[in-house]
């Protein structure tokens, strides 16, 4: 579980657009090892579209359903069981354009949760959600961390890095310092 | 009673092109419905205005090739159609300057259009080509027309779920490693559209009748089917009253199919609008 820190235009979303594989890459290649799931910042969700949470979560298990096939029952319980952790539960079926910012968030967290991915990489979780909210969201976080899975999550607040987040990259246009928390903030501060 | 008969079913009755007019536009009322829907949700209404004025320099040329015939109107303006959607898709990498571009192709396709048809023809054409002529469709334009929104809606209806993820969340098919470029293929599929609707409503008009109904049914706040069912019958009313109107009052037909859809749509937004103040409780039940 590594925080990545720098200021704004250090390269943070784009170090983790190109892990995703979602930017070209301007030189050098990137292996990847195991599925991956990336929530970009500020998400790029249509809450116009009229679709239920439910059905937002659901796209998670895209790869097991795909285009074309109706999604197993096994995956209905797994998305009751994500809506659940999230807090979700009992929203499940309303329209996405119902739900406030920090619940939408918890969505795509449910949604992130269905992907069921080795590495996860999250642009700025918690920008704009409340407290109680990004408590919940870190939560999963470090469940994930348990789980043995990789988090790399884009963070401005540096308390929560050191309260939460055991490894953390620092960039300023390049990598600046990698390692440890504490040892890569005090690279930072000299 | 008579009366009534007389007003609103005796044209379809007697006359010969009312009745293929009106054949023609249910078909084009059931394809503009899903594609008009799906086109306001993806938020590409400009894009689809752009489209409608591609399909001219072609139709031009094949216009020039052989005439008014409906096969040689229809593969050009399906092939310049395409060509500025590739173009489009190129600029597509710069969004700054995406409005502006998208402009530019539509003027340029329009003049070019209008002068490629005057050039060999009347002002008879150009009014033809740039307003259709829906009374004027015969039995093989009306096949081709059916042809083309029963293949374009069976498409849609088998790529539904990814289009409809594309525009909910147009970068999260990357992210689960699905490559297929579904964006071209509705681009393709709305180009396809145009030019069914194009021997009926000309490059000016034909993204009204797709977009019209459609938003008038986007009022209603369905989900995105019973949105497409709900336009289907707008886009069918719009063209029963825009044909009437143009049969008893001699109007042309095509712009008067516009306007009846026009005042749909406004009737639809006040109408919505008035019923979600007086039953708040009512709204997003659908």
């Amino acid at each position: 579980m590594t925080a990545v820190i720098g200021a704004n235009g250090a390269g943070k979303s784009t170090l983790l657009a190109a892990v995703a594989g979602t930017t070209r890459l301007a030189r050098g290649s990137i292996e990847r090892a195991g599925s991956l799931a990336y929530l970009p910042q500020r998400s790029s969700v249509d809450t116009n579209y009229p679709i239920s949470v439910a059905e937002l979560v659901m796209l998670g298990a895209w790869r097991e359903f795909g285009a074309f096939r109706a999604p197993r029952r096994a995956i209905w319980s797994r998305l009751a069981a994500a809506a659940d952790v999230v807090g979700l539960t009992g929203r499940l079926e309303r329209r996405i354009d119902e739900l406030s910012v920090g619940e939408l968030q918890r969505a795509l967290f449910a949604r992130l949760i269905l992907q069921d991915a080795a590495t996860i990489l999250l642009d700025e979780p918690l920008a704009a959600v409340d407290e109680q909210t990004a408590q919940v969201l870190l939560q999963q976080m470090m469940r994930w961390h348990q789980d043995g899975r990789t988090v790399i999550a884009v963070l401005h607040d540096l308390d929560m890095v050191r309260r939460w987040f055991p490894a953390a990259v620092v960039l300023a246009r390049r990598c600046i310092a990698w390692g440890p928390t504490e040892s890569a903030l005090a690279t930072e501060a000299a | 009673m008579r009366s009534v008969h007389l007003l609103l079913i005796a044209p379809f009755e007697s006359l010969g092109f009312m009745q293929t007019a009106l054949v023609a536009c249910l078909a084009l009322a059931i394809l503009n419905g899903a594609v008009g829907t799906l086109l306001l949700v993806r938020r590409m209404t400009l894009d689809g205005n752009v489209l409608a004025h591609a399909v001219m320099p072609g139709a031009a040329i094949g216009f020039l090739y052989a005439g008014p015939s409906a096969m040689w109107l229809s593969l050009g303006g399906l092939a310049s159609g395409l060509a500025v959607a590739a173009m489009a898709g190129l600029i597509a990498g710069a969004p700054a300057w995406r409005d502006a571009a998208l402009l530019a192709f539509y003027l340029v396709a329009l003049s070019l259009g209008v002068m490629l048809v005057a050039w060999r023809g009347s002002n008879v054409d150009v009014v033809r080509v740039l307003f259709g002529t829906v009374l004027a469709i015969d039995r093989p334009m009306l096949l081709q027309v059916a042809v083309v929104a029963s293949v374009v809606l069976i498409i849609i209806a088998a790529l539904y779920r990814p289009l409809a993820v594309g525009a909910i969340d147009p970068g999260f098919l990357r992210t689960v490693g699905v490559r297929t470029p579904y964006n071209t293929i509705f681009v393709m599929l709305v180009v396809l559209a145009l030019v069914a609707s194009f021997q009926a409503f000309g490059t000016l008009l034909a993204i009204g009748p797709m977009l019209l109904p459609a938003a008038a049914s986007r009022a209603w706040k369905l989900g995105v089917a019973g949105s497409m069912a709900l336009a289907t019958v707008f886009g069918l009313a719009a063209s029963m009253g825009g044909l009437l109107l143009s049969y008893h009052a001699n109007l042309p037909s095509g712009p008067a199919i516009v306007l009846a859809g026009c005042v749909l749509f406004g009737l639809s937004l006040l109408a919505s609008g008035t019923l979600r103040r007086v039953a708040p409780l009512a709204q997003g039940g659908a």
